[in-house]
């Protein structure tokens, strides 16, 4: 062991380190995780590279290496489709489709960045550091940061960000926060410092400041709803400089980047409606990248040799909630235990997402989560048993039941193998597949049991779409919890509310995965929503393009890319 | 001929009042509420309420009507409740684009569809008029997604002739626009030439059985300025108000085409307005689409009162 690197780790401990990194440290020395996860949590709690070298060096591991990056041509304006189009203004908190996040987030840049390993990178912060308990967190920001419109990036500008996203009715991350960070919880303590107060213990606090929530981009403190498309004021290495709604939006290199100079000139984007459309204009050269594809649309672009396929492993998932209070037979967790049952999770996948997937076991504790425990057994296609559970459930023959979904991705199909599959147990299910508008139509609160009218939250069993999260904390809060907002089984249990209270505000690896394998096996117990996959997030390109990376949410960062 | 117009611009303006009405009413017959679909499913209940009270979208339909109808009067368009901006800022280049699409596709479809025409007629019964009309038929029963693919597949990506999407780089020159419109107008001059040409056939077929053309012969008029003054005017009557219904098609109705093409024309506008539940957006495209077709024809009936007089004639009795 190397005695200096061992002096200087002590010396860490004693004097910064508080009590969450001296757990880390622990765990790690005990063996409770690798040298991957170690980075990954290091990043979470801020724990600078210098250290995690100290730490590593310590503990006869090898050192930290950091990659070279390829040298990057330079020069270019690379062309972008996005598909579909932003489908309303592009004030960043209040991005909810998938066009404005990534229009937006060509042009803007968070407190910090997540990585496809769910690592977190400083980007606009450059450290930040968890009282002893995860309450109170503090980020420190980066120096001589710009604006686009010519002014400094300061405390101010970024506390005036988070009170907007907290507290501004219009803000679409209220979900993501809500009984974690309230307007009064956000605090400067000096031009470069902040405090986040929290509500109540957070440990992976500032995933909720990265690029996953996409909403958080940081604005000037006097920033004006319905600016950001007619002047430049975002921080990030290209600045949008011409927008026309449904058709297309123009970038060029901002020369006062804080990261120094992008490779490319510039960015041309051109929305797209039409799924054929965007792939024929990559396969006839009208376009260098596309932002998102989807297996089942884009299929001429798997195998072709003049395509890049970017693929990244996420959370984004599909979730099929069986109401448990409503007096048919979905109320028995035998019946919803059943129809989980019949579903060859393996064919599903290979047939929807040609295997770009991962299999779900019906919690949304998804495989990519460090935090999830493999050893909890994975549900399999078991026809026998679900019969079994059919019969000692009182329906032997089976009955007949509406499955409400949308017109979504590859949603439809979904539903369609959803109906064949129970055939087999004698359930006839009807299917109504709504627009996207007529499935969120509706009121979400209120009468007649507490989640509105609204189809999706209240129709006896139905198909919702769920996008990536860097950790599942907003999942289980909204759409597991008792009176969850997004509870669309309107499952109630005591017990995993607690166990999810405690989840959330749990340090250390170890109690994480202890308190999600419980979880896992009460939520496979209870079935109150099956989720059969999580698929992978998928862009393309041609050849020429390089240095880029797929990002789960579908952020298109551009500042490294390059054209051949 | 004065008359003639007065009746014809009164009911352009009847017209046009019902259809302001069943636009604005088929809008309000769209499923879900505005501001949950800008907003998202995910959005809280108090941002959709708020969006909804700041939009305007609340009250009773007729006053809602009535409120839409009175900035329409006062040259206001409204503002697009799916991206917040002027609709006149959003309508007035679709248009323009669609305008262009359609002469472009009008250029090329119409002179080879009436020559088409004319010259299955000129030799009814035999090969060239088989071939013309068989293969006229087949156009036109193909569904113009599926012409529109083969082109882009075959022109497009294999050997990579010509732009698959439709919308020329800003600035670019006249003849770099009509490039880049060249497929998609191929594809509408593919969809509309068995139609026009069938029409062009027959009114020929016609004109060449009249009295008047037999008298034209048996007066020794060569066979060309027979063709010229008394076939050929006689029989693009039908053809003209074939092609003036068509107008309202190319101008409004390119919702697949404009699509496959990724061409943002008014068609398409109308169509996403629709989807999002853009109310303004989607009631003054309608409109306008309407007032579009309105003109064509009234365009229409002129010139064929002017080449017909029996039919002013016939509206002033």
């Amino acid at each position: 062991m190397d005695r200096e690197a061992r002096r200087r780790l002590e010396e860490y401990r004693r004097n910064e380190a508080g009590p969450i990194e001296n757990t880390l440290i622990d765990e790690f020395a005990a063996g409770e995780f690798d040298r991957k996860e170690l980075i990954r949590r290091a990043g979470i709690f801020g724990v600078s590279a210098s250290v995690i070298g100290t730490l590593l060096g310590a503990l006869g591991e090898a050192p930290l290496a950091f990659a070279g990056t390829e040298a990057a041509k330079a020069g270019g304006r690379i062309r972008v489709g996005i598909i579909p189009p932003p489908a309303h203004g592009l004030d960043p908190y209040t991005y909810m489709d998938q066009g404005a996040l990534e229009t937006g987030g060509i042009a803007g840049e968070f407190l910090t960045r997540a990585t496809q390993s769910l690592t977190l990178l400083p980007e606009l912060a450059t450290s930040w550091k968890p009282n002893a308990d995860a309450s109170k967190w503090t980020f420190k920001l980066r120096p001589n940061v710009k604006f686009q419109n010519g002014g400094t990036m300061g405390a101010d500008d970024v506390v005036a960000t988070f009170k907007r996203l907290v507290g501004d009715p219009a803000s679409q991350a209220q979900s993501a926060f809500k009984g974690v960070l309230s307007p009064d919880g956000v605090k400067k303590v000096d031009d470069v410092t902040i405090e986040f107060d929290l509500e109540s213990p957070t440990a992976s606090f500032p995933y909720l400041t990265s690029s996953t929530t996409y909403q958080a981009i940081i604005l000037p403190a006097g920033y004006q709803p319905g600016t950001f498309e007619k002047t430049p004021q975002a921080t990030g290495a290209f600045k949008l400089t011409s927008y026309t709604p449904g058709n297309g939006a123009k970038y060029d290199r901002f020369a006062g980047w804080w990261g120094g100079t992008a490779p490319l000139d510039g960015v041309d984007v051109t929305y797209y409606s039409d799924d054929a459309a965007v792939t024929a204009a990559l396969l006839g050269g009208q376009i260098d990248l596309i932002g998102q594809i989807q297996f089942a649309t884009g299929r001429p672009l798997f195998g072709n040799p003049n395509v890049q396929i970017f693929s990244a492993h996420g959370a984004t998932h599909r979730e099929v909630p069986m109401r448990v209070d409503l007096h048919n037979p979905l109320r028995d967790h035998r019946v919803r235990q059943a129809i989980a049952l019949t579903l060859d999770r393996p064919a599903i996948i290979k047939t929807l997402f040609n295997n770009l997937s991962d299999i779900g076991n019906d919690s949304p504790f998804a495989p990519v989560y460090p935090s999830t425990d493999k050893s909890v057994p994975q549900r399999h296609k078991d026809l026998r048993k679900a019969k079994q559970l059919m019969a000692a459930a009182g329906y032997p023959h089976g009955f007949s039941i509406t499955l409400t979904t949308e017109m979504t991705g590859e949603i439809p199909q979904l539903a369609q193998i959803i109906q064949r599959s129970v055939k087999a147990i004698g359930i006839k299910m009807n299917l109504q597949i709504l627009t996207a508008t007529a499935y969120f139509a509706g009121t979400q609160t209120g009468p007649p049991s507490g989640w509105g009218n609204t189809p999706w939250l209240n129709a006896p069993m139905n198909i919702t779409d769920w996008g990536h999260r860097a950790v599942p904390n907003v999942y289980l809060v909204s759409a597991f919890e008792s009176k969850g907002v997004w509870n669309a089984a309107h499952y109630s249990n005591k017990r995993l509310d607690a166990l999810a209270k405690s989840y959330v505000g749990a340090v250390a690896l170890k109690d994480q995965r202890k308190y999600e394998k419980q979880m896992q096996l009460i939520l496979l117990n209870d079935t109150p929503v099956i989720i059969p996959y999580f698929y992978n997030y998928l862009a393309a390109g041609n050849k020429k393009v390089k240095g880029y990376q797929a990002d789960a949410l579908g952020e298109i960062y551009l500042s490294k890319t390059s054209l051949a | 001929m004065g008359r003639f117009l007065l009746k014809r611009f009164g009911l352009a303006i009847v017209t046009l009042v019902l259809l302001s009405i069943i636009a604005f009413a088929a809008a309000q017959l769209l499923p879900g509420n505005v501001g949950r679909n800008v907003l998202g499913g995910f959005a809280t209940q108090q941002s959709v309420d708020l969006f909804n009270h700041q939009h305007g979208v609340y009250g009773p339909v007729y006053s809602q009507y009535g409120r839409w109808i009175g900035h329409l009067l006062h040259g206001n368009l409204g503002t697009s409740l799916e991206y917040n901006v002027p609709v006149s800022g959003l309508i007035g280049p679709a248009l323009r684009n669609s305008f262009k699409l359609a002469l472009l596709a009008f250029i090329l479809c119409i002179p080879v569809s009436i020559v088409g025409g004319v010259i299955a007629a000129l030799r009814q019964g035999r090969p060239t008029d088989r071939i013309i009309t068989v293969s006229g038929l087949s156009l036109t029963a193909v569904p113009e997604f599926v012409t529109a693919i083969v082109l882009i597949v075959v022109f497009g990506v294999a050997l990579k002739w010509l732009p698959v999407t439709a919308q020329a780089p800003p600035g670019s020159s006249v003849f770099v626009q009509v490039k880049y419109l060249l497929l998609p107008a191929l594809a509408l001059t593919m969809v509309l030439f068995g139609y026009i040409a069938r029409m062009a056939r027959a009114g020929t077929i016609e004109a060449l059985d009249a009295d008047y053309t037999r008298t034209a012969v048996l007066k020794g008029l060569s066979k060309r300025t027979v063709l010229r003054k008394h076939v050929l005017r006689n029989a693009l009557l039908p053809t003209i108000a074939v092609v003036a219904t068509q107008v309202g098609y190319l101008i409004g109705g390119l919702i697949v085409i404009e699509k496959l093409f990724n061409y943002p024309g008014i068609g398409l506008r109308i169509y996403t307005a629709a989807q999002n539940k853009d109310f303004t957006m989607l009631e003054t495209g309608v409109l306008i689409v309407g007032i579009v077709y309105l003109v064509a024809t009234l365009i229409a009936d002129l010139l064929y009162s002017l080449l017909n007089p029996r039919i002013r004639y016939g509206a002033a009795e």
